[in-house]
């Protein structure tokens, strides 16, 4: 029923909209013209593989795809959208965790958010590790917790919001080494660091979310660049929510408030967009994560249809 | 499954016409040459044929054979913890068992009790419910209420069952005549009965009292019991005490301690009581067994009624608890004046919670109290007390009553005077409030958010202003697009309505929305006090602190935020929301119950009606502008007030407005003194205060005690000093309805006939009830009224001019669902057997209870209510529109065979092409032929325009005398010889110089149609010559 739906709703606006579209707009379709869907999985409910409210989803070397939603469970899926496992984090009354990431063994770093912690779970769903847990602005103590990363020598990265908007940087013995940042809209300080990417030079992407931009420091938290103006124009940002990097000198940003992907050289020039507002497939509604697989394809969680929207850009 | 269906097939007639479509077409479409002239026919019949199926409307229908089924689950209170913890069982496992994830049947569940509600709508997908969310009123069974929810509630494209789990009690509504609708529309019922355990039981049915209770004289108290036997049991005598509690005037008293014995069947108990004090007294009864195992259900031990004995007139005086002692000088001055107060304040432990609280006073005087120490419910029973019930009810001012007091548009202002809004905008200062929504993870948030926002727009005025902002697919406001603070006079409504529709997301920061409101606030120089309020759970980033930030701007433009915290997630969450409300001076509330959060939001939206306060530091002297009971023997000048509360009065003719203000001049909202009948009761109000804040200089006022003792008297209900009759009140309760009987006597005990009565019911839920009172008998009138719902019944029954209205109380003591204990089989067995349309009867669904109940449950769960023997579901689609959409783009179609020749030439040269190919033939001679006909085709193609050319030029063409049969060979061999005329002599004669080239070219046409037909006829020619 649901193809059938799409089959009459796109063939009415090939026929109809298409030309008042061409005629009206001038034929600028850039908004979306930069990507090309690949393919659209997941449904609202909150039974075994289905998702209510997703927040963050990362990818694993074995393409798998994890995603956590907002009754706390971290579901496991192909990138075809096939159910494999999944698990729930041992409370969530408070709040659900924003916030996933794989580290070096492959294991899967959790942030739970209103917990002030980041859990590390073994891709069976094994609670292996906890860091954190006291809020407060002292070292190893969170506010809400936003991103874990490891960089290459295994030292993890953890962002937060809320008192304090700061990067947290541990060992790999999870010993606390540095910190930096600080609410503000200064170089350097952050408002809503929402999540994070490590390069291969172990630079740190940080997406700052309220501050609309993207950032760059080094492993010691010094800051190389940062760019990103607030607004809906390709090229500018609104409250850029996930960040992924592709190895080839681009990063993907997906933008909550302009409920689009934009793909960026490293210097921030824009190289076109992918999605509007709304629910058919190719729109997206205020999405909160980004993903990238082993084969290069970028997967968007589009948090407000409770699916997933695997790209190529 | 799909096939087509017609809505009017009447004009499927019109298909008798496409022969006659095929006739006329194949004559005027003769000269297309046949292949187009087919072609051009079927394309005309089918556009015909979609435009008949259009005008038919044809519809495009699907048959489907997935199964919706819907549980009905009884949560009233006859049924047990234990058995709804059953029934949810029940109900996961078969949905886990039983349903085809195959065909995506769907399942879903609805409580119900007086009324009925969703618990999961139909979804095709297997979550064992935890515990039932949805809360109900238990007190009732209204099955068919549940059942006409499950009707609304199903797709329309599956096959539809619903499954009732209930003990069949129905006491509201007929299920059956549900049921027989159900079947029409092919749903099936299956039942699942719930096996009630019939066991003894002793209830206090009733409590008696007599009708003419007076002052000092004894009387007998009779508490009836009913001491029932379970199924197969004997009755046994159950022993147990009796109690019997006297209640008045806040104390309670036990009159009664007595062990009794009672015998099986309905028993009466008499205490002897005598009443030595006017007022409203209630008498409670109730019954503790000795061996509880007699006694099965404790809710219906108890029953309680009351009665009223007159005295003088007392007043309830109810004063603001964090203002305690404001109207003390005028408390005491009134009890000078022989008039009884009783003074309560707002603390929830000392105001009444029952309309039965307020019957001991004649008058309540709201002595500068806020809204929001009051509930909704409160509120309801002093207009009640007022309206139904005839007591007085007087408001005094102070800066927290009327509109100033967040009284606006409550029941209550209704039953004032005067209205608490300003009309006038050029007197009233107005208010701006902006509320800041963010989605709440708490349960129910979003629903408490809509609530919220609800009570602080009914809180302001029409002149103020009011926005909302909230996440939708960016920071947005809820209403007026970029303008968001809208003023609320005439969009009050669609405001109310747009909150219920929102839906407010989650907000990424604080920061872009306050920027919103401070650019919103900058725009509305005439608001006089702006307020934002942010609800939240404090997980937004927080806002710019700094000297660029929005709350530097909103503390400059005197913008107080204050902020509440719902659930937020330790000090990450509350330490911004604490720190807006204290930079900004406004309050900082934590919310552990989202109940609370009206009041608060009533109190917020407080600050903003401010602006209502009249306030002159000099003084001003309030005038009367004409006599009334209340100013009688009062003259002017009066003394000087500093202050008071604007309001308007009521465009009413029972409205009289006694004394005004001089100031502020020439406007109506200067009352100081208004007064008029709401009902059976009076309403004053008085809007400065008595003598604390703005009357300091009335207290020395001679006048003082007269003007106020005269308002509080005049305002009370009539007393029975001038009482010409004896009537007597006693009511009777069976199967939910209440017996009134009065009998009305004279002061000689003679029947007094032919009254007229009228009488006004409240019931426990402050809704008015009919009662029609009728003469039956000499001095007898009676009138019956519904008491369905358990609780209190006050009635208020006047006989007519003349005499005091008489007051009684009745108490239904539980709900009905005590009173039937046996699971009603006939019902349900009858709703099971009802035939749906289509389908086969549905299914009985029991098993024994002797059973435990894990084999209970396996037994019932041996019946599949997910079985497919109803009719399958259809769902059509209307799709004419799609047909003539189609026959419009055919008839383009049609338009091009018609008029535009496509050659085929190029193909059999391609096809030799691609043989020679093949075949290998390619060569020199090839390639010259190729030549020679590109060449050939070139000449032909020059030839062409050159002669399109000629043409547009409308020159005459060059020939010889007979150049028509030259144009004539021209016409007959258009493209193979078209370069003849170009290599001819190019003069013509001068008389066909005035010919046209159209005209020479149509008579070329004639003559070779004539030659034609001359060459179709030769034999005729022959015999002829």
């Amino acid at each position: 029923m649901h193809s059938e739906l799409i089959q009459r709703r796109s063939f009415l606006r090939l026929v109809l909209g298409t030309p008042t579209v061409l005629a009206l707009a001038g034929c600028d379709l850039e908004p979306s013209s930069a990507g090309r869907l690949q393919s659209v999985w997941g449904r609202s409910g909150i039974s075994d593989g289905r998702l209510h409210k997703p927040r963050a989803m990362t990818i694993d070397a074995n393409d798998l795809v994890y995603i956590v939603d907002i009754t706390a469970r971290i579901q496991v899926f192909t990138t075809e959208g096939d159910f494999v496992r999944g698990w729930q984090t041992p409370v969530h009354v408070n709040g659900r965790p924003t916030g996933l990431g794989i580290d070096g063994r492959g294991n899967v770093l959790v942030a739970d958010t209103h917990y002030f912690r980041v859990l590390t779970y073994s891709p069976e769903g094994q609670l292996l590790d906890t860091l954190g847990g006291t809020s407060g602005p002292g070292p190893g103590e969170f506010g809400f917790v936003t991103d874990a990363v490891e960089d290459s020598q295994g030292n993890l990265y953890v962002s937060e919001y809320g008192e304090y908007d700061r990067i947290q940087k541990f060992s790999p013995q999870r010993k606390f080494v540095l910190e930096w940042g600080g609410h503000g809209s200064e170089p350097g300080q952050f408002s809503r660091p929402q999540s994070m990417a490590i390069d291969a030079e172990d630079h740190l992407w940080v997406s700052d979310a309220c501050n609309h931009r993207v950032a760059m420091f080094d492993t010691d938290g010094r800051l190389i660049k940062f760019w990103g103006t607030h607004g809906s124009r390709p090229g500018q940002l609104a409250y850029p929510y996930g960040l992924v990097l592709d190895g080839e000198g681009h990063v993907y940003v997906n933008e909550f408030g302009n409920h689009r992907v934009q793909k960026f050289t490293l210097d921030g020039e824009s190289l076109g967009c992918f999605g509007v507002h709304g629910r058919s497939p190719g729109e997206l509604l205020n999405p909160w994560a980004l993903a990238r697989d082993s084969r290069g394809r970028i997967y968007v969680l589009d948090t407000g249809n409770n699916r997933v929207q695997c790209i190529e850009m | 499954m799909a096939h087509v269906a017609f809505d009017s097939p009447w004009y499927l007639l019109l298909l008798a016409a496409v022969p006659l479509v095929w006739w006329s077409s194949f004559r005027s479409l003769a000269g297309l040459g046949r292949a187009r002239r087919a072609m051009a026919i079927a394309l005309r019949s089918v556009i015909f044929v979609l435009l008949v199926l259009a005008l038919a409307e044809v519809q495009w229908v699907r048959t489907s054979d997935r199964l919706t089924v819907i549980y009905l689950l009884d949560q009233s209170l006859s049924v047990a913890p234990a058995q709804s913890d059953a029934m949810l069982k029940y109900v996961n496992e078969a949905i886990a068992q039983q349903r085809d994830h195959v065909r995506q049947d769907q399942a879903g569940v609805i409580v119900f009790g007086a009324e009925s509600a969703i618990e999961i709508p139909p979804l095709d997908e297997t979550q064992p419910i935890r515990r039932l969310e949805t809360m109900v009123d238990r007190e009732h069974t209204n099955l068919a209420g549940a059942m006409k929810l499950a009707l609304a509630c199903f797709p329309h494209d599956s096959q539809k069952r619903i499954v009732i789990v209930t003990d069949g009690n129905q006491n509201i509504g007929d299920a059956m005549e549900q049921a027989r609708a159900m079947a029409d529309a092919g749903i099936g019922i299956d039942v699942v009965p719930i096996q009630s355990v019939s066991v003894g039981d002793v209830a206090v049915e009733k409590v008696m009292v007599p009708g003419d209770v007076r002052r000092g004289e004894p009387f007998e108290l009779r508490v009836v019991l009913n001491n029932t036997a379970g199924a197969g049991q004997e009755a046994q005598p159950a022993a147990g005490r009796l109690q019997l509690v006297r209640k008045a005037g806040g104390r309670e008293q036990v009159i009664s301690d007595q062990e009794v014995t009672v015998e099986p069947g309905t028993r009466a108990f008499s205490v002897r009581e005598e009443i030595e004090a006017p007022d409203f007294y209630t008498y409670e009864a109730r019954f503790v067994p000795q061996n509880a195992a007699l006694d099965t259900v404790p809710q219906n031990n108890q029953a309680t009624t009351f009665t009223h004995v007159r005295g003088s007139g007392q007043a309830l005086l109810i004063e603001d608890y964090e203002n305690k002692g404001e109207f003390d000088f005028m408390v005491q001055r009134l009890r000078a004046m022989n008039i009884e107060v009783a003074v309560r304040s707002t603390r929830p432990d000392e105001l009444f919670g029952d309309l039965t609280q307020l019957q001991p006073f004649d008058t309540v005087i709201l002595a500068n109290v806020p809204r929001e120490h009051f509930s909704d419910e409160q509120v309801e029973m002093l207009v009640r007390n007022t309206q139904s019930l005839g007591g007085g009810l007087v408001m005094m001012g102070g800066a927290n009553s009327f509109g100033a007091g967040g009284w606006t548009n409550t029941p209550l202002e209704e039953a004032m005077p005067v209205d608490f809004q300003i009309k006038n905008a050029k007197v009233a200062p107005v208010g701006a409030l902006a509320m800041l929504m963010h989605a709440s993870e708490l349960t129910d948030g979003n629903y408490w958010q809509k609530v919220i926002a609800r009570e602080a727009l009914k809180t302001l005025g029409d002149q103020d202003y009011c926005g909302v902002v909230h996440w939708g697919l960016r920071e947005e406001w809820l209403w007026g697009g970029p303008r968001g603070m809208l003023k609320i006079g005439p969009y009050r409504q669609q405001m109310l309505a747009r909150l219920d529709r929102m839906t407010p997301g989650d907000m990424p920061e604080f920061e872009s929305s306050m920027v919103m409101a401070y650019k919103e606030f900058a725009k509305l120089p005439d608001a006089a006090s702006k307020h934002m309020i942010i609800i939240s759970d404090g997980d937004p980033a927080p806002p710019n602190y700094g000297p660029k930030g929005a709350i530097a701007g909103l503390i400059k433009m005197g913008v107080k935020i204050s902020t509440v915290a719902i659930g937020t997630h330790g000090p990450p969450g509350s330490t911004p929301l604490k720190n807006i409300a204290t930079r900004t001076g406004g309050k900082y509330y934590v919310v552990t119950s989202a109940k609370t959060l009206p009041r608060i939001y009533q109190k917020e939206a407080r600050r903003v009606a401010r602006p209502l306060l009249f306030e002159r530091s000099d003084g001003f002297s309030p005038q009367i502008r004409y006599p009334h009971e209340m100013t009688r023997g009062i003259e002017n000048p009066l003394p000087p007030i500093t202050g008071f509360v604007l309001t308007t009065p009521k465009d009413n003719p029972l409205v009289e407005i006694s004394v005004v203000s001089p100031l502020p001049a020439g406007q109506s909202t200067n009352v100081i003194l208004g007064s008029w009948t709401y009902g059976l009761g009076k309403a004053v109000v008085f809007t400065s205060d008595a003598g604390h804040r703005w009357t300091s200089a009335w207290k020395s006022w001679t006048d003082y005690d007269r003007f106020f003792s005269q308002i509080v008297r005049w305002s009370m209900r009539p007393t029975a000093a001038d009482e010409q009759g004896k009537f007597t009140v006693s009511t009777d309760i069976q199967d939910g309805k209440v017996r009134v009987v009065v009998t009305a006597l004279d002061k000689d005990d003679e029947f007094l006939n032919f009254l007229t009565f009228s009488s006004t019911v409240v019931g426990p839920d402050m809704k008015p009830l009919d009662l029609e009172i009728e003469q039956t008998a000499p001095g007898r009138y009676i009138g019956v009224f519904d008491a369905k719902k358990s609780g209190n019944y006050l009635l208020m029954v006047s006989p007519g001019a003349g005499r005091a209205p008489l007051r009684v109380g009745v108490s239904i003591p539980y709900s009905a669902e005590f009173r039937e204990r046996e699971t009603n089989e006939a019902l349900l067995q009858s709703l099971a057997r009802v035939v749906p349309k289509g389908g086969a009867p549905g299914k009985y669904i029991d098993a024994p209870p002797k059973l435990g109940p894990e084999d209970r449950l396996n037994k019932l769960l041996e019946a599949s209510t997910f079985r497919h023997d109803l009719a399958p579901a259809t769902s059509s689609q209307s799709v004419w529109h799609l047909l003539v959409l189609v026959a419009s783009c055919l008839f383009f179609v049609d338009v091009f065979v018609r008029r535009v020749s496509v050659s085929f030439a190029w193909i059999p040269r391609l096809a030799s092409q691609v043989r020679n190919r093949v075949l290998r033939r390619a060569g020199s001679g090839d390639v010259e032929a190729t030549i020679e006909r590109l060449r050939s085709r070139k000449a032909e193609v020059t030839d062409q325009l050159k002669q399109k050319r000629s043409a547009l030029r409308f020159e005459p063409t060059a020939g010889t005398p007979g150049d028509l049969e030259s144009l004539k060979e021209g016409i007959g061999r258009p493209s193979a010889q078209p370069d003849d005329r170009e290599t001819r002599p190019t003069s013509l004669a001068p008389e066909h110089e005035q010919e046209s080239y159209t005209q020479r070219l149509l008579k070329a046409k004639k003559k070779l149609r004539g030659q034609r037909k001359s060459e179709r006829e030769p034999p005729e020619q022959d015999t002829n010559l």
